[in-house]
């Protein structure tokens, strides 16, 4: 059994007259990458913002690192690095010095060099947020939540509004992070975004978890309960051909 | 202490990197101050006396008498030119002189109704220099005449009124606006979220964003009166201590106004208006233009309470007469207690998503 990193039980939100999260329990191991998926409205988000204290948990537990979330927010939030969807930085402030600030905030001292280096950024770093394209400031907000090396990474729909080129390179990215040791929770909407980062995913809706699983076994579990496409398997899709004729690499708007 | 320290320097960083922001904050309130010093609001002006003469030149002691007053500001022209423009408000006295004059006939002396303050000090005067000339030519009368003995004494001018005026005002609209617009920016793009999530202490970031603002003050109010003393002979003889103090108590009560407004408004567009309403009649009413003496009665009461006017009366006290702190106790204690207001408001009002 690997080491449990991350441990939810019974996990319950409730707004008004609406079960956002509804009684749901999972494990992430150390060093996994794990995807919460599920269309929107399915409660990912405000799983994650639970977790990661900022919205009071109404029922259940969550332990992180063996810390127990509603009572340790403080030291809870010094341990994760968080990525908020559609959330953004200072803008008067180069790429460098909002990593230092940040890095202060943690009361540590930054390589903001290194950090840029690390999602692809060095040599952006004296330019402002508003200078830079929607892949790169998913990157910046990748290498912010990264000032405190962080044992768990939470990524909110990280290559929501990306193109196809910008989205695999912010996969590798998130690859390379887990090569050095890091834990990654990451809500998506993409299937095969789920299917090709991946290590295990849960599939959430109307707040509930309906499979949890590695990709590979729920798409065997589907075979075998006798399920077959209507349409012939194609050996290649429509995105296939774009970044064919586009190129694998990544083209940055300048 | 050492990350309010840094969140404060990258606060002052982040406000003097936005160019127009620093020249309208710096630039604006001087601006105000030069244009209305040159319009001097607070001079008995000149007397516009149009004049028009049909003797063809036989007064000429008259003429020579009226051109020599100061106060007049005289119009030659015909009568019908001279009174269109007394209707129309360019003239406050027309006198049109016959072609004889008559003792005991009396003269008309046309007056713009308007401008009874005028029309009588001209009436005054005009009528002086006949009765001079009449007297001079009766040798033998005696008569009593006043001598003006100039006494040195402290020239108030308009600009020792205006420019604390502006320095209170100034106060005012960076606690409010400054605050209220960045706050809601912050909040509206998910920074303050995102500060959330880190272990930064809220206090330790409004404290950074206050001493920002309150060092921002300090350089527009640095600007401000040594540009009075260099340009406009600020009679300032105030303690700079003592307007630091007041100055501070008056930015704390305008900057929890500011985060209450951010607390309240989801967008610029709703910041706006909440913080005009708030604004606009303290800077037309708390006598930072024009006195609120001239206030009929109710208002000059209630506006006595605004902290714009504890603000610029205490500023105005210190910067020229030289108050001491307890001089303008009064306003000290009115500020205090709007900031305790306005510091619980901010409390209850203000949010972080």
């Amino acid at each position: 059994m690997p080491d449990i990193i991350l441990d939810v039980r019974s996990l319950k939100k409730r707004y008004d007259n609406l079960i956002a999260v509804n009684d749901i329990s999972f494990q992430v191991f150390k060093q996994e990458i794990f995807g919460i998926l599920g269309p929107n409205g399915a409660g990912k988000t405000t799983t994650l913002e639970m977790i990661e204290t900022l919205r009071p948990i109404d029922s259940g537990d969550v332990f992180l690192n063996g810390l127990e979330v509603k009572k340790n927010p403080q030291k809870v939030k010094i341990s994760i690095g968080v990525q908020l969807q559609s959330s953004s930085f200072f803008d008067k402030l180069s790429l460098q010095e909002l990593l230092s600030l940040f890095g202060e905030l943690y009361g540590r001292k930054v390589d903001a060099n290194k950090l840029l280096q690390e999602v692809e950024l060095q040599e952006k770093k004296d330019a402002r947020i508003s200078q830079l394209s929607g892949g790169q400031k998913q990157r910046f907000s990748i290498a912010a939540a990264l000032v405190n090396d962080p044992v768990v990474l939470f990524l909110d729909e990280p290559t929501t509004g990306l193109d196809p080129q910008a989205r695999r390179h912010l996969w590798d990215v998130i690859r390379k992070i887990r090569s050095e040791g890091k834990t990654i929770v990451l809500t998506t909407h993409y299937m095969e975004e789920a299917e090709e980062l991946c290590d295990r995913v849960a599939i959430m809706d109307y707040g509930k978890i309906i499979a949890l699983a590695e990709p590979k076994t729920l798409i065997e579990e589907l075979l075998k309960s006798g399920f077959t496409k209507e349409r012939v398997e194609r050996l290649a899709t429509l995105e296939d051909v774009f970044l064919q004729l586009t190129g694998h690499s990544l083209r940055e708007e300048q | 202490m050492r990350l309010k320290w840094l969140l404060t320097v990258a606060g002052l960083k982040m406000f003097f990197r936005e160019k127009e922001a620093v020249f309208w904050t710096l630039f604006l309130p001087l601006f105000m101050v030069v244009l209305f010093g040159f319009v001097k609001f607070d001079q008995f002006g000149t007397i516009q006396l149009g004049l028009t003469d049909l003797s063809h030149g036989k007064n000429e002691e008259l003429m020579t008498a009226l051109r020599q007053i100061k106060t007049f500001r005289i119009h030659d022209g015909t009568e019908e030119s001279e009174r269109k423009a007394l209707e129309k408000g360019e003239r406050d006295l027309v006198l049109v002189i016959p072609e004889s004059l008559q003792p005991g006939q009396p003269l008309p002396l046309y007056w713009n109704e308007a401008k009874p303050q005028e029309g009588k000090v001209g009436e005054l005067i005009v009528q002086q220099i006949f009765d001079d000339i009449a007297l001079q030519s009766l040798p033998g009368v005696k008569r009593i005449q006043v001598k003006l003995q100039g006494v040195k004494s402290r020239k108030l001018t308009y600009m020792d009124f205006l420019l604390p005026g502006i320095m209170a005002m100034s106060i005012m609209q960076m606690g409010i606006f400054s605050v209220a617009f960045v706050f809601v920016d912050l909040k509206k793009r998910g920074v303050l979220r995102r500060l959330k999530v880190t272990p930064m202490k809220p206090v330790d970031f409004i404290f950074a964003h206050v001493i920002t603002r309150l060092v921002v003050l300090l350089l527009q109010a640095t600007v401000l009166i040594g540009t009075g003393l260099l340009f406009f002979n600020l009679n300032f003889t105030g303690n700079p201590w003592n307007l630091f103090v007041v100055g501070v108590l008056g930015a704390i009560v305008f900057l929890a106004m500011g985060f209450s407004i951010a607390g309240v408004s989801k967008s610029e567009d709703q910041v706006a208006p909440l913080a005009n309403v708030i604004v606009l009649p303290m800077m037309l009413l708390s006598g930072i233009f024009f006195s609120r003496a001239n206030l009929p009665g109710f208002a000059h009461w209630i506006t006595g309470w605004f902290p714009l006017t504890f603000l610029a009366d205490a500023i105005r006290s210190i910067a020229i007469d030289g108050a001491s702190l307890k001089d303008v106790i009064w306003q000290i204690l009115g500020l205090g207690l709007w900031g305790f207001a306005s510091v619980f408001a901010a409390i209850k009002l203000f949010r972080w998503e």
